[in-house]
């Protein structure tokens, strides 16, 4: 029933994406997009992660520790964690069309674009429109000066590997449906791979000491490329109603 | 006094709107952009290429002021109105702007993100804009990869953009808008038949001209528009700014109710 409130508040009820063929893109004979081609390179040789990705499951958006990864909490994140599981995830940021964090952006299996340049890579989303900023210039995280949602993100390559650190964060967002908590001193790691044409692969690391006892790892559903559509505008209105979703 | 009263009242509105009060820049020095003998961003310097040869739009930029936002024809023109759009302006003006979408937190469209001066940033490839606005943290994309305005599925706030280069110049027509979004906070309306077209000229390092071109033979009789300029935004990065006001918003006086108080 939970799932069921959530898809009502990410797509719209007529959604139809925008069909048009993506230029550029490797085809099988019959003119199908090539999914396991070899993912492509930058002109600068870096791997290019442009273009259209959907998370491949949803699991991790309801849960982070769907996988049976061991989360060590902090006995108030604990709590706080069980009171929201058991008001069935009711104030969460989202019933207010607040928006997402990093996390639960990676792990909603709604529509997410990479826009890279060699000095930025801007993540647009079509949930919200929302997007958010990764600078791959080389400067450092800056010293928080404003908790955001999305924090402050910083990226560079390791191999073929995009490594993208995130600080900044408040302590408002929720990092799965289920409720894990996040503090202003959270530190995000994200490892993204792609791995064939069609494919990204995502490793989430959470360092957040106020509310869990160590760092933790997620290997997440990763990503799967939607070629030859386009993203709709998905600006939430509902806020009106939100506010009247029945807890438990 | 009404006009003032209406500005002042917008202006504290727009303040809580769409800057938070304890708003700081991200300040880091803006690499590779040209700079005079004593360091500071050359705004003057020439406006860059791209690789390919192409005017660069990349970087900052916040638009001068705020008299277009509130209302495009600032400067005396006035908009070409069909009765059915002259009706609803004038309600809308009456109402002091209540019912913008913004006070629901909805966000802007296309005409009243430009003339906003709040930053928002281009990010140019070849194939396309991305503009992201620091504003209710929203984004458009203007595709430069040669297609065409599709037919209209869902209307939209921001619309389907398509940019060209004519020369210098990056030329966006836009489409697919919904009748709900207001073309400036007096209220110019917009209907699903609205076209919209940009016009970008980076001068130099620091400026970009805009003409603002909007056509629609439903609210307009003939294409209207304004003509700004965009003041590059060097060393600075946006802020996350989420519109989080919404519970209050609908809560705003109107006209009338504030002098019974």
């Amino acid at each position: 029933m939970r799932a069921l409130v959530l898809l009502a508040a990410c797509v719209p009820l007529a959604a139809q994406w925008i069909h048009y063929p993506t230029p550029g893109i490797p085809r099988t004979p019959d003119g199908k997009p090539n999914l396991s081609a070899p993912a492509p390179k930058t002109a600068d040789g870096k791997p290019d992660l442009n273009g259209i990705w959907v998370s491949a499951d949803v699991k991790y958006l309801n849960d982070l520790t769907a996988a049976g990864v061991d989360i060590p909490m902090q006995p108030w994140a604990r709590a706080l964690y069980n009171q929201r599981k058991e008001a069935m995830g009711k104030g969460r940021p989202s019933e207010r069309c607040l928006t997402r964090g990093v996390v639960d952006f990676d792990t909603i299996p709604m529509n997410i674009k990479f826009v890279q340049t060699p000095t930025e890579i801007a993540v647009l989303y079509e949930e919200y429109n929302h997007f958010r900023q990764i600078m791959m210039d080389g400067r450092p995280l800056p010293k928080p000066t404003q908790p955001a949602y999305l924090g402050y993100s910083v990226g560079h390559w390791e191999g073929d590997t995009l490594v993208v650190d995130t600080t900044g964060f408040n302590d408002l967002d929720w990092l799965d449906n289920n409720g894990h908590p996040q503090t202003e001193s959270m530190h995000v790691t994200e490892r993204f791979h792609r791995r064939d044409f069609g494919h990204m692969d995502l490793k989430i690391t959470i360092d957040d000491q106020k509310a869990y006892t160590k760092p933790w790892t997620v290997t997440v559903a990763g990503f799967n490329l939607l070629p030859d559509e386009e993203l709709i505008e998905n600006i939430c209105e509902n806020e009106k109603d939100y506010t009247h979703l029945v807890g438990k | 006094m009404q006009i003032l009263k209406s500005i002042v009242n917008c202006a504290a509105l727009l303040s809580v709107a769409f800057a938070p009060l304890s708003a700081q820049w991200i300040h880091y020095p803006t690499p590779g952009i040209p700079r005079t003998a004593d360091g500071k961003p050359n705004l003057s310097a020439p406006a860059p290429k791209t690789a390919d040869g192409k005017p660069d739009l990349s970087g900052v930029w916040t638009a001068q002021g705020t008299k277009y936002f509130f209302n495009l024809t600032a400067d005396g023109v006035e908009a070409p109105f069909l009765p059915s759009a002259a009706a609803l302006y004038k309600q809308r003006l009456a109402q002091l702007q209540k019912g913008h979408p913004s006070e629901r937190c909805i966000g802007h469209g296309v005409t009243d993100y430009a003339t906003l001066p709040a930053p928002r940033r281009f990010i140019q490839t070849p194939q396309m804009i991305a503009v992201l606005y620091e504003s209710y943290n929203h984004y458009r994309q203007i595709f430069l990869d040669g297609r065409s305005l599709p037919k209209l599925t869902q209307p939209a706030y921001m619309g389907y953009s398509v940019g060209h280069w004519d020369g210098d110049t990056l030329v966006v027509d836009s489409s697919g808008f919904d009748d709900k979004g207001w073309l400036d906070m007096n209220g110019h309306p917009q209907t699903e038949t609205t076209h919209i077209t940009e016009r970008y000229h980076r001068r130099d390092f620091g400026h970009m001209d805009l003409q603002l071109i909007i056509e629609d033979p439903n609210a307009y009789a003939k294409p209207w528009g304004v003509n700004l300029v965009l003041d590059y935004f060097a060393d600075e990065d946006m802020i996350e700014n989420l519109c989080e006001n919404e519970r209050d918003y609908s809560h705003l006086v109107v006209k009338g109710k504030e002098e019974s108080k």
